[in-house]
């Protein structure tokens, strides 16, 4: 068995070739994800992300290219690749007429497991995912936090080698969002491969060992955390906290090249690339305008990266 | 074979949550023929025009024949409930080729149409005392598996092809009226206009209508039987594949 989870290779996927309408969505990706690695798809909207994911998920055909799941090529061997995946597409997929709990059975039964262990493995991810007290309640009768919730679920109560999660926490509260971060953690330890996109960077920063980044169906850059960061150099996060906001420090900050400026109440968070020198100077005249209580300095963030990227772009 | 048992698994689930949903299943064709077919029974005082049966003997088959098109109509609906709840596209991602899963729909609806078959072919017998051609049984059973089948797959392709509920829906619309008006489901075709027999003869529901009453009650003649049932297998077997090719392009 190949030691690589996924193998992509010049994948090209064009939509209604020839036609006017013609979509070039992915144009010629290579990448290869090596097997218990969370793996970051990110780009901006119409990127071509998801018709990726849909390739390898043997949802689409690919135009050109190969596409390989633990070895199986996506074109060739649909039913392998199929046999070796949970999939957690983007729209909320759910069985709206069962119940969350029917709706764990049922996905477990397409997988082959035997009803004693799906209803075991129910019990387990009920509880994991706080469903229990909505476990007999219809899904169509729950809320879309709750619906896409029971969604993410399914993937966790099956042990295939590769899991594909689409925009996973749409629609989900914050404190659910980091239990399944923190779950999807615990099954790339047990040797599960996570692929993963997501338009939350702080997401792809936390969870995923490598990233790509992608833009019009090309690659943009690709690496760890760390190998992103050294591609933007010289980009830097200050964030100072004022006692009260000075006036018309916005307009202020406007003047400015910032590559990202954001006010939360009394706190200021800008992003720039310039010299380290640059960067105390802006700290010590915005220190004049008003009291300040904390200054951080830091590297780039992935969002910063991302930004910039795809400026350059 | 797994995925087959997990579709009928599924099927079955959402079948049993709502009652109603088995009860129209099970009883809407025995409904049409106990108020539509006994009402134009009695309006006609008996002189029907289609040899030695009255006219609930000749609807029972318009009944079944109905029922396997109401089934695959309504299933091929499903398709738009369940790309709209967005499962559509993750069952299409569960380890299952896809003719395995048109194939576990199609069984599926094969066995309530059975039963709906069994129920109203019973009680047209005990309530409405049609003469059934009981040792022409095996024959009928398999029309109805067979009819039901070729619908289903057929309707599949609109439902698996059309985009948009809208359309779907006037597609259904035409095809009820265009389908089953001019057929011999609901009157025999001999008294009718040249163009309509001719139209009527080229519409897949006269085939496996005809079909269904020579082996319910009889009627009709054989060997133009055998050819109408030899024209509604191919017909099923080019929307089956059809169907699974349409399934394959889905993107």
């Amino acid at each position: 068995m190949s030691e690589y989870a996924i193998e992509v290779e010049n994948l090209v996927k064009v939509y209604h070739p020839g036609r006017r309408n013609e979509v070039r969505a992915v144009e010629g990706m290579s990448f290869r994800v090596p097997r218990g690695e969370i793996f970051g798809l990110l780009g901006p909207n119409g990127a071509g992300k998801t018709t990726i994911l849909k390739m390898l998920n043997t949802l689409i055909h690919p135009t050109s290219g190969r596409a390989r799941v633990l070895g199986c090529d996506v074109s060739e061997q649909p039913l392998e690749v199929r046999r070796r995946i949970t999939v957690v597409i983007q729209e909320t997929a759910v069985e709206m007429f069962l119940d969350a709990r029917d709706n764990l059975l049922t996905f477990a039964r397409f997988h082959g497991l035997s009803p004693a262990e799906a209803r075991r493995r129910a019990d387990v991810v009920l509880e994991r995912f706080n469903l229990h007290s909505e476990a007999n309640k219809k899904v169509q009768d729950l809320s879309g936090g709750y619906r896409r919730r029971v969604q993410v679920a399914k993937a966790f109560m099956v042990d295939t080698p590769v899991v594909f999660l689409d925009e996973f926490s749409t629609g989900m509260d914050p404190i659910l969002k980091r239990a399944v971060m923190g779950y999807l953690r615990e099954e790339a330890a047990r040797d599960r491969t996570i692929i993963l996109t997501t338009q939350v960077l702080s997401e792809a920063e936390e969870l995923c060992d490598d990233i790509l980044i992608m833009n019009k169906g090309r690659e943009v850059a690709r690496g760890d955390l760390h190998t992103l960061k050294l591609l933007s150099q010289g980009v830097y996060e200050v964030t100072i906290t004022f006692e009260e906001l000075p006036a018309a420090i916005e307009a202020y900050l406007a003047s400015l090249e910032l590559m990202r400026m954001e006010i939360h109440q009394t706190t200021v968070e800008v992003a720039l690339k310039a010299e380290e020198t640059r960067v105390l100077e802006l700290v010590a005249e915005l220190a004049k305008k008003g009291r300040v209580l904390r200054v951080e300095i830091g590297g780039a963030s992935l969002e910063d990266i991302f930004v910039e990227l795809m400026k350059e772009k | 074979m797994s995925a087959i048992s997990a579709i009928l698994y599924r099927e079955g689930k959402i079948r049993a949550t709502n009652y109603t949903f088995l009860f129209w299943d099970l009883f809407y064709p025995l409904g049409y023929l106990l108020v539509f077919g006994v009402g134009v029974n009695e309006a006609m005082g008996g002189a029907f025009p289609s040899g030695p049966v009255d006219y609930n003997s000749f609807f029972l088959a318009g009944v079944l024949g109905m029922a396997s098109f109401g089934i695959a109509a309504n299933t091929s609906w499903t398709f738009f409930l369940d790309r709209d709840n967005g499962i559509f596209y993750e069952m299409l991602t569960y380890p299952m080729t896809r003719a395995e899963y048109l194939l576990g729909k199609v069984l599926f609806n094969i066995g309530i149409a059975l039963f709906q078959a069994a129920i109203t072919v019973a009680l047209a017998a005990a309530l409405l005392g049609v003469h059934i051609r009981w040792d022409l049984l095996p024959l009928l059973t398999l029309a109805v598996v067979i009819g039901t089948a070729g619908w289903f797959y057929f309707y599949a392709i609109f439902a698996l092809k059309i985009r948009r509920n809208d359309i779907f829906n006037t597609v259904t619309s035409i095809f009820y009226f265009a389908f089953l008006f001019a057929s011999s489901m609901f009157y025999p075709l001999e008294p009718l206009p040249a163009w309509f027999r001719i139209t009527a003869l080229a519409n897949p529901i006269t085939w496996q209508v005809d079909v269904l009453r020579y082996t319910a009650i009889g009627l009709g003649n054989p060997a133009q039987i055998v050819s109408e049932a030899a024209a509604f297998l191919l017909f099923t077997l080019g929307s089956y594949a059809y169907a699974v090719r349409s399934l394959d392009q889905q993107e």
